[in-house]
């Protein structure tokens, strides 16, 4: 028999979350309580014309985490709605790779502790010199724990507009650099294919000459409904080709053959990670 | 939770070895059977509901996006919907005892009756058995069953991931899709989807 005492505590809280939800989602979305969000940019002034970068910057609670773009099994990726002044225009997300989480069964693909998630912005050329512009977004995001909260706030960012060329910001280098040492490169050097057999979804990885040795690598697939996001990734040296051979399992039920691979490869070698872009039309492999 | 920091990947690897790739139910296969108790102890078994098409939904009522199906009263309406059409509709919960959206068999009852839900059954799945057996991973995931036991649809209720209710008029319900193609003996469109949500407690 079950010790009644915890049971009815957990359900009470649990009524009266239930209770607070169902209140909260007729009004306003319930507020994040674990992430502080904020905008900044890598820049103190902006000039006309003259493309920078702003960043949604997610500081985040121990133990908490907010999601990828591709978020896995389970959660929600973060999202930016840009309300900039007449003439701006904002690229989206660049989006540096993440850690894998798992509970259970499932996997899923975010961040813990803090995260700068940059944006290009580039400003009118007709710009005038001496004002200064205010850059708003709406940021919505999940964050979870065991349990996942949605988080949304709107935020804003005041630059001044200055002729000559951009200041770059010393207060936000650190976070911008973090976050650029996680985007994938294009990869250039690197030869990746894309191969499918029956059972297994197949990424033969040639690295540029000189690369030190790989001792693992890990992809992650730019969405669902490409590979197994819980299965096992295995890395291998290829037996011919002087390559590697990283061998995923296709997601459940999907449609094959998948056709492409979209996602990012992170490496890890000796002289650390590398992340490199993978765009790559499937072929069947010969058995 | 086991975190893996993607700049230890070795040791990502290493957890990534054992045993893993729980197995999912397959789309065209025959459904696993199953076995569990409603929160009366009665027992509900997949065979029971032979000849009936039988719909499977993930449930963790503490979770955002479940929140956001039962909060604005779809959830409630798919289920009075299809039942009132001889569906056969099984709301599993798979939280394990302690975790979230895990509640003692007596209290469960109320709580559904206070949500307005209305599923054939509401299943306890305690021991994730179920849920590792179709391969669910989140709240909701949905599962289709036909008359003859064979798996006709697996994923996500709808093709729009997000908490929020205003985004459910504007979505392609999958669930409904499939269900109205199967009861009039068409072939269903689309069998499988990215199914979105929190992660099941196990």
């Amino acid at each position: 028999m079950r010790d009644p005492g915890p049971s009815a505590r957990l359900y009470l809280r649990t009524a009266a979350a239930v209770c607070a939800f169902a209140s909260s989602v007729a009004a306003a979305p319930p507020a994040s309580r674990h992430v502080q969000p904020e905008l900044v940019a890598d820049v103190e002034s902006i000039a006309p014309g003259r493309p920078f970068q702003a960043g949604l910057r997610l500081r985040m609670d121990p133990e908490w985490h907010t999601y990828w773009k591709n978020p896995g099994d389970s959660g929600l990726a973060t999202r930016l709605l840009w309300k900039l002044p007449e003439g701006f225009q904002a690229g989206p997300i660049e989006w540096p790779y993440p850690e894998v989480f798992k509970q259970g069964p499932v996997t899923s693909y975010g961040y813990t502790h803090e995260v700068l998630l940059p944006v290009t912005i580039t400003p009118p050329a007709t710009l005038a010199a001496g004002t200064s512009v205010t850059l708003a977004a709406r940021a919505d995001w999940l964050e979870c724990r065991e349990a996942c909260l949605p988080g949304r706030r709107e935020l804003s960012l005041v630059l001044p507009v200055r002729g000559e060329a951009a200041r770059a910001s010393a207060q936000s280098a650190p976070a911008f650099a973090a976050a650029r040492a996680r985007l994938p490169q294009a990869g250039a050097g690197w030869a990746i294919e894309a191969r499918e057999t029956k059972e297994r979804v197949v990424l033969v990885v040639r690295p540029p000459r000189g690369q030190a040795e790989i001792r693992q690598a890990y992809f992650f697939p730019d969405r669902g409904q490409l590979i197994d996001h819980a299965a096992a990734q295995t890395w291998t040296r290829a037996a011919s080709g002087g390559g590697y051979r990283l061998e995923m399992t296709p997601a459940p039920n999907v449609a094959r053959p998948l056709g492409s691979l979209e996602g990012v490869l992170v490496a890890e070698g000796s002289s650390g990670a590398t992340a490199i872009r993978v765009e790559a039309k499937s072929a069947k492999e010969k058995p | 939770m086991t975190r893996v920091r993607t700049f230890a990947l070795a040791a990502l690897a290493a957890t990534l070895s054992l045993p893993s790739a729980e197995a999912a139910a397959v789309v065209g296969q025959p459904a696993p059977e199953f076995s569990v108790p409603d929160p009366t102890g009665a027992t509900h078994s997949l065979t029971a509901y032979k000849g009936k098409f039988v719909v499977l939904e993930w449930v963790n009522f503490e979770c955002p996006f479940v929140g956001k199906h039962y909060g604005s009263g779809h959830m409630q309406k798919l289920q009075k919907d299809y039942t009132g059409k001889g569906v056969v509709w099984l709301s599993i919960n798979s939280s394990a005892t302690g975790k979230q959206g895990y509640y003692a068999s007596d209290k469960v009852s109320a709580l559904v009756k206070q949500k307005g839900a209305a599923p054939s059954a509401y299943l306890l799945d305690t021991a994730g058995s179920v849920g590792r057996a179709y391969g669910a991973r989140t709240t909701p995931h949905m599962f289709i069953i036909d008359p003859k036991g064979t798996l006709i649809y697996a994923g996500g209720i709808d093709d729009t991931p997000s908490t929020d209710q205003a985004d459910i008029a504007t979505a392609k319900n999958f669930v409904s899709k499939a269900l109205d193609e199967a009861l009039a003996g068409k072939p269903v469109t689309t069998t499988t989807s990215q199914a979105y949500g929190c992660s099941v407690k196990y």
